[in-house]
Formats: structure tokens, sequence, C-alpha cells
């Protein structure tokens, strides 16, 4: 029961907010996050293509030995991933509250330029208060 | 609950056996030179072109089994009356949009990039495991010569790690290393035989996820 990150991918494949929470996983540099991110974003399009049986989603979960990503892909092409540990029954619905904070602090803010990353205080502050 | 499909790669990243069951969008023949031989028999092109050949012929009589005239230069077979058997061509099902051999590439390509993320994630060595979309569950296990076996199966399995080691440490000791005529890493031949898919069948037949 440990969220370890967030990003928020855009739909173009780039990163606009990296966080991370709890230790478990080691500190990247951004660099590294960026790229991890963009290969995120490749490998998530072609899983939707190697269904077995008709037109599927795009990964919802990767799961390595101790810890599991889970990927929320909005309407609009932007993803929420959460890095959690792997029993986190709760990272569906922490994703989609995660999803209304930005919709509030984000979409809603004038001052930010979309698809750009994310520096709006009142995001972080109110991403802290969840998941921190 | 079910299982899907069976794909092992050697550590030179070519597919070197595949198998099915209960996938209902078929994999499409693969192009030429795009996979071994010896994977899978039913994709693999040279298969194809008898075939081919025979239904295109059209100057030949099929039941006097006479070539009265052949417009193709040169003759994929010497008798291509032959090859025109009794068994009607089965009508295909639904395709995939991929060719089998495209298809590979892809699956060998999120398993070594989801491989190479987790690792990087994790700071240590630790493997992917799995992941799920809302149709199938891809699960891999890599074995420590490099060979990986990939299974794709019901979202709602567990994970099937343990039926992966089985594969290989059962139907794949037993038939493929232990077999003189199979000839592993040779980069140009499949590991498919007779007994490794039968026994591979007859393990995931056996399964409780396969119904």
């Amino acid at each position: 029961m440990t969220i370890f990150g967030l990003w928020v991918i855009n739909k173009a494949g780039g990163l606009v907010y990296e966080r991370s929470f709890a230790d478990g996983l080691p500190h990247l540099t951004s660099n590294e996050y960026l790229v991890l991110a963009g290969t995120l974003h490749g490998i998530h399009a072609i899983t939707s293509r190697l269904s077995p049986t008709g037109s599927s989603s795009g990964a919802h979960v990767i799961s390595g030995e101790t810890f599991k990503m889970n990927i929320l892909l909005t309407a609009t092409g932007t993803k929420f991933v959460l890095l959690t540990s792997l029993v986190e029954p709760t990272a569906d619905s922490v994703l989609q509250k995660v999803y209304e904070i930005y919709a509030d602090a984000v979409m809603k803010n004038p001052f930010h330029t979309p698809e750009m990353p994310i520096r709006t205080e009142g995001f972080d502050t109110r991403i802290g208060a969840l998941l921190g | 609950m079910t299982i899907y499909s069976l794909y092992i790669f050697d550590r030179h990243c070519a597919c070197v056996y595949y198998q099915d069951w209960h996938r209902t969008v078929r994999p499409k023949m693969a192009v030429e030179g795009g996979m071994l031989p010896a994977v899978y028999a039913p994709v693999y092109p040279q298969a194809n072109p008898d075939t081919m050949y025979g239904n295109r012929n059209t100057f030949s009589a099929p039941s006097s089994g006479i070539v009265v005239a052949v417009n193709d230069d040169v003759p994929h077979t010497p008798l291509p009356t032959q090859t025109q058997s009794p068994i009607a061509p089965i009508p295909p099902p639904p395709t995939s949009s991929l060719s089998f051999d495209e298809e590979a590439k892809l699956v060998y390509g999120v398993v070594l990039s989801l491989r190479n993320m987790i690792r990087k994630l994790s700071g240590k060595d630790e493997q992917f495991v799995n992941y799920q979309t809302s149709t199938y569950k891809l699960h891999l296990y890599e074995t420590t010569s490099g060979y990986k076996f990939v299974i794709l199966s019901d979202p709602a399995a567990d994970s099937l790690r343990f039926v992966l080691r089985q594969i290989y440490s059962g139907p794949f000791l037993e038939y493929v290393v232990r077999n003189p005529l199979v000839e592993m890493n040779s980069r140009e031949r499949g590991i498919d035989n007779e007994y490794f898919r039968m026994s591979t069948d007859r393990l995931v037949r056996g399964l409780t996820v396969f119904q």
C-alpha cells in the first residue's frame, strides 16, 4: 500500500509532471524520466495493437516484481501514471482523483499553456494533500 | 478465463516458436524472409506459393492432371498439379492487420522495452512480470540463457509465470534442449517439433485457467 510516484504524460509523449513520494524506488535524473515517459507512450500504443481478440485498450497495469505502474488514459490523450506497490487496490480511484485535480487546478488555470510542463502551485499542493 | 497464445524468443531476438489456442483474430501470413522456418508452419511463407500457384494457374486442367500452359516463368514446384490437393482451402477467419513476423517483432519490442524500463525504475535487477489491457494480459518469463517465454491470457488470469516455468522445465528441456535434432542458437531455424508442440499443448490444456 505505498505510492512511489506520479507522472503526467501529454498526448505527444512528453513528461509534463513528475513527482516522487515514498522511498523504495531510486531517484532518477529528470532526463531519464523523460526518456522513460516517451518509451511508455510508445509501448502503450503498441500494446493496443497486439490484442488476440478484437480491439483493445492500451496497457492498464504494468507489473514488475515489487512494484506496478497503473496507467489512466483520458479521452484527450493525457496519461496519468501512478507507481505503486504490487498490492494497491485503490490505484484506479486515486488516478481518477488526480485527473479531477488536474482538470480543476491545471486546465482551469489561465496561465497554464496546454501540453507544457505543469508549473501550477495549486496542483502541487493538492496532489501533495492527496498522495503525500 | 483462457489462454490465447505462446511465443518463445531466443537470445538473438528471433521468434523461435509460436502456438495459439483461443485466438479469434488469426495471425496473418508472414512475409518472405520475415520469420525463421520451424516456428509455426501455418503462417510460414514457404507453404503459401504452392497453393497460390495452384489457384493462379488457370490454364491447367485440374481433373486431368495435365498442365496445358503455365503463366509463370519460373515454376515454384516441378509438378504444380500435385499441389491441388482434394483438401479445399479453409475460408480465412478474421485476420490480424499485422503479419505474423511484424506481430512477433512488436511483442518482442514491447517485452524488451518494458524489461528495461522496470530495470531502470527499480534500480536493481528486477524482472518485468506482466502487463494487462482491457482484453488480454501478457506474461513474461526469461531464462538465464536468454530465452524469453511470453504467454497471452485472459486479463482476469493471475500471474502465469509458473506455467511458463513449467513449459521451460518440462517440454522445453525434454524435447528441445535434449533433442539432438533441434538446432538451438542456429539463427536459421526455429525449435518447432511434434513432441514439443504436443506436450506444450497438453500442458496448457490441462491448466485450470484454460477453458
